[in-house]
C-alpha cells in the first residue's frame, strides 16, 4: 500500500478509504533512532537554527524514507513554516498535497478542502463514511482509555499521551492498533486506582522531550488531561466527517481551544496546567492569552531539540509542584 | 533543633546552620566541577564554624542547581521555594522576590509564609544573570566588584541590542571602539540585565515589597537599574547570596 506522510492530524479517514497508509511524520521523526541527527541534517541543508525542531525533523525524516513520496501538508491551522517545508520537499521531488483548516471553522470551506483531498485520492463520500465508521470503533476504545485516566485513575499520563497521539495515523494499521489498545484497557482495569496525586493538565503540542510524564509521576503528580493529544483522538460525537473536523479544536483559534480546556479542567478537577510551547513557535505568543484567560496555576515550558528534560526544566517542574502543594 | 540548608549554585555552594531558627554559621565555596565535593566542603566548614558535630544536625535540606548531588541531605527543595522562604525571613512584608545568581534569574510572587504563588525563570540564555555582568567586566577590563559602582557614575541611556551574552560582548567591544565611556557601557550592561529581570517580574506581577536575593544583590549598579525600571524600592538582605540556603534551612526545621 502506498504511504502518505502527514505533517499533522488531517481527515485521515480519506487516506484509509483510498487504501493508502497514513504516516504521521512527527511520530516517525520523534520515535526514530536519532531524532537529533535528523534536526542537524536539516540545519546542514540550510534550515535556520532558530526554527522549530519539528519542522526540521520532518524534513529530514521524509528525505530518509524514500517510500514516502506523497506528503499532505497542512498549510492553515498549523505551523506556517509548513509552507517552506512543503516547498523544500517539493524541491527534493516529493509530491505535496496541501490541506487547509479554515480559520473561522466554516463548514463549506472545510468540506471543500476534504473533497479536494478525496479527489486526489479518488474516493467517494460512501467510502470515506465507511472508513469513518471503521476508525470510529478504534477511537471509542481510546476515549475509554482517556476516561480510565481521569475518572478511574487507572492509566498513566504517558499511556494517555501515547495512545491518543497515535490516533493521528493509528500507527498505519487501525485494527492492530485497536487490539493493542484493548490489551492496555484490560491491563489498566486490573490495576489499583492511583490516589493522592496532584492532577495536571498538559496543553499545547506534544512534548519533544520523552521523560516528562515519568518525571512528574515520580514526584507524585500525574497528567490526567492531554489537550491536543485528546483532540487527535477526536473526542466529540458528531454526525459526520465535516462536523468532526469542525469540533476538533487544535487548528482553530486559541479561544476555541480554551473553551475545551476550561471545560475539561473543571470536569477533571485539575490542580494545575502545564502549557508546552516549542521554541520559535507562534504558539509561544498565545501563551499570554492562555495566562490571562485560564484561571488555574500555569507553568509554561519551552522545548527545543529532541532530548530528555534538562536541569532547568526539571527545576521549573519541581518548583511548580511545590507551589501546587 | 539544628537544621542545615545547602544551596549548590552554578558558581558557589553555600551552607547555613540554623539553631532554633537563628543562623549560627555559614560557609561558601566554589562549586567547581565536582558539586558533590563542594557540597561536602561547604557543609564541613559550616559545621566546624558552628562548633557542633554532624550528629547534632536534625535535618539537612538541599537546594540549587546541584541539589541532587548532596547525598547527605534528607531531602531537596526547589530553589524558587527556598529563596522565597529565606526572603520572607528577612523581610516579612516581601511579596515579590527577585533572585539573580550566576546563571539564573528568577522572579516569584509569594504569600506571607513565603509560599510561592507564581514564578518565572530565565530561558535558555544567561543574559539576565550574573555571568553576563562578569563577562562584560572582562570585556571592559574592570574588576567584577567595580563594574556595579562604575554604572552609578553614568546617567546616559545606551540600548544594547544583543539578546545573548556572547553577542553582547562584541557589542560592548564596539562601544569601547566608539570611545564610549566605561561608566556608560557599564550602565548599559546593567540596564540590559535588569530589563530581562523586569519583564519576568512583570509577568508574575510586581507586588510590594520587593526583595532582591542571590549574589547579584551585591551589585549596586544592577540594584539601581532594577529599582529605576520597576519604580519601586528594592529591599536587599545582608549577604543576599546566602538567602536560598537560609530558606532551605528554615524549611528543614519545619519538616523535622
Amino acid at each position: 500500500m502506498p504511504k502518505a506522510g502527514i505533517t499533522t492530524t488531517i481527515p485521515v479517514e480519506v487516506i484509509f478509504a483510498a487504501g493508502w497508509t497514513p504516516v504521521d511524520l512527527n511520530n516517525l521523526f520523534i520515535t526514530g533512532e536519532d531524532p537529533r541527527a535528523l534536526v542537524e541534517e536539516a540545519e546542514l541543508a540550510g534550515y535556520p537554527r532558530n526554527l522549530c525542531a519539528w519542522i526540521k525533523g520532518i524534513y529530514s525524516t521524509v528525505l530518509n524514507h524514500r517510500d514516502i513520496q506523497t506528503v499532505i501538508a497542512v498549510t492553515q491551522g498549523d505551523c506556517s513554516n509548513t509552507h517552506a517545508l512543503m516547498e523544500t520537499l517539493q524541491l527534493a521531488g516529493v509530491e505535496i498535497v496541501p490541506f487547509a483548516f479554515p480559520y473561522g471553522r466554516d463548514a463549506d470551506l472545510l468540506r471543500l478542502q476534504i473533497e479536494k483531498m478525496m479527489s486526489f485520492f479518488g474516493v467517494s463520500w460512501n467510502q470515506v463514511n465507511e472508513s469513518r465508521e471503521r476508525l470510529g470503533r478504534v477511537r471509542d476504545k481510546v476515549r475509554e482509555l482517556d476516561r480510565l485516566t481521569w475518572q478511574e485513575n487507572l492509566a498513566s499520563g504517558w499511556e494517555n499521551h501515547l495512545y491518543q497521539v497515535s490516533c493521528s495515523d493509528f500507527s498505519g494499521n487501525p485494527e492492530k492498533f485497536s487490539a493493542e489498545t484493548e490489551l492496555l484497557l484490560e491491563e489498566a482495569r486490573s490495576r489499583p486506582p492511583r490516589k493522592g496525586e496532584l492532577r495536571l493538565g498538559y496543553i499545547g503540542v506534544p512534548p519533544i522531550v520523552g521523560d516528562l510524564y515519568n518525571y512528574l509521576e515520580e514526584r507524585g503528580a500525574r497528567v490526567v488531561f492531554n489537550e491536543v493529544q485528546r483532540q487527535f483522538a477526536m473526542p466529540f460525537e458528531t454526525g459526520g466527517l465535516v462536523e468532526q473536523y469542525r469540533q476538533y479544536t487544535y487548528p482553530y483559534s486559541i479561544f476555541f481551544r480554551l473553551e475545551d480546556i476550561r471545560r475539561e479542567a473543571d470536569r477533571r478537577k485539575l490542580d494545575g496546567v502545564i502549557h508546552y510551547a516549542q521554541s520559535f513557535c507562534f504558539r509561544q505568543i498565545e501563551d499570554l492569552i492562555v495566562r490571562e484567560k485560564l484561571d488555574l496555576p500555569l507553568l509554561t515550558l519551552e522545548g527545543d531539540k529532541p532530548n530528555r528534560l534538562d536541569a532547568r526544566t526539571k527545576m521549573r517542574l519541581d518548583a511548580f509542584l511545590d507551589m501546587l502543594r | 533543633m539544628i537544621s542545615v540548608g545547602v544551596d549548590v549554585g552554578n558558581k558557589f555552594t553555600k551552607a547555613v546552620v540554623l539553631k532554633d531558627g537563628q543562623v549560627i554559621s555559614k560557609s561558601i565555596v566554589l562549586s567547581g566541577f565536582d558539586q558533590k565535593q563542594s557540597a561536602n566542603e561547604a557543609y564541613d566548614q559550616a559545621i566546624k564554624e558552628a562548633g557542633i558535630s554532624k550528629n547534632d544536625v536534625n535535618y539537612v535540606l538541599a537546594t540549587g542547581a546541584g541539589k541532587k548531588e548532596v547525598d547527605f541531605a534528607n531531602d531537596v527543595v526547589s530553589e524558587v521555594g527556598a529563596g522565597a522562604r529565606g526572603a520572607v525571613y528577612f523581610f516579612p512584608s516581601g511579596r515579590t522576590i527577585i533572585d539573580v545568581g550566576a546563571e539564573d534569574g528568577r522572579a516569584s510572587k509569594c504569600d506571607q509564609n513565603g509560599k510561592i504563588v507564581d514564578f518565572a525563570v530565565n530561558e535558555k540564555c544567561a543574559a539576565g544573570a550574573g555571568s553576563f555582568s562578569e563577562s562584560m567586566a572582562r570585556a571592559l577590563e574592570v574588576p567584577l566588584e567595580e563594574i556595579g559602582p562604575l554604572a552609578l557614575q553614568s546617567n546616559n541611556v545606551i540600548y544594547m541590542n544583543a539578546q545573548c551574552t556572547v553577542f553582547a560582548e562584541s557589542e560592548v567591544v564596539s562601544l569601547i571602539h566608539a570611545k564610549t565611556s566605561k561608566a556608560d557601557i557599564s550602565k548599559a550592561v546593567h540596564d540590559a540585565i535588569a530589563a530581562r529581570i523586569i519583564s519576568m517580574a512583570r509577568r508574575v506581577g510586581v507586588e510590594k515589597d520587593l526583595v532582591m536575593i542571590g549574589g547579584v544583590g551585591n551589585n549596586v549598579g544592577f540594584l539601581k537599574a532594577l529599582g529605576d525600571g520597576l519604580e519601586i524600592e528594592v529591599l536587599v538582605p545582608d549577604k543576599p547570596e546566602y538567602v536560598c540556603a537560609i530558606g532551605a534551612a528554615l524549611i528543614a526545621a519545619e519538616r523535622n
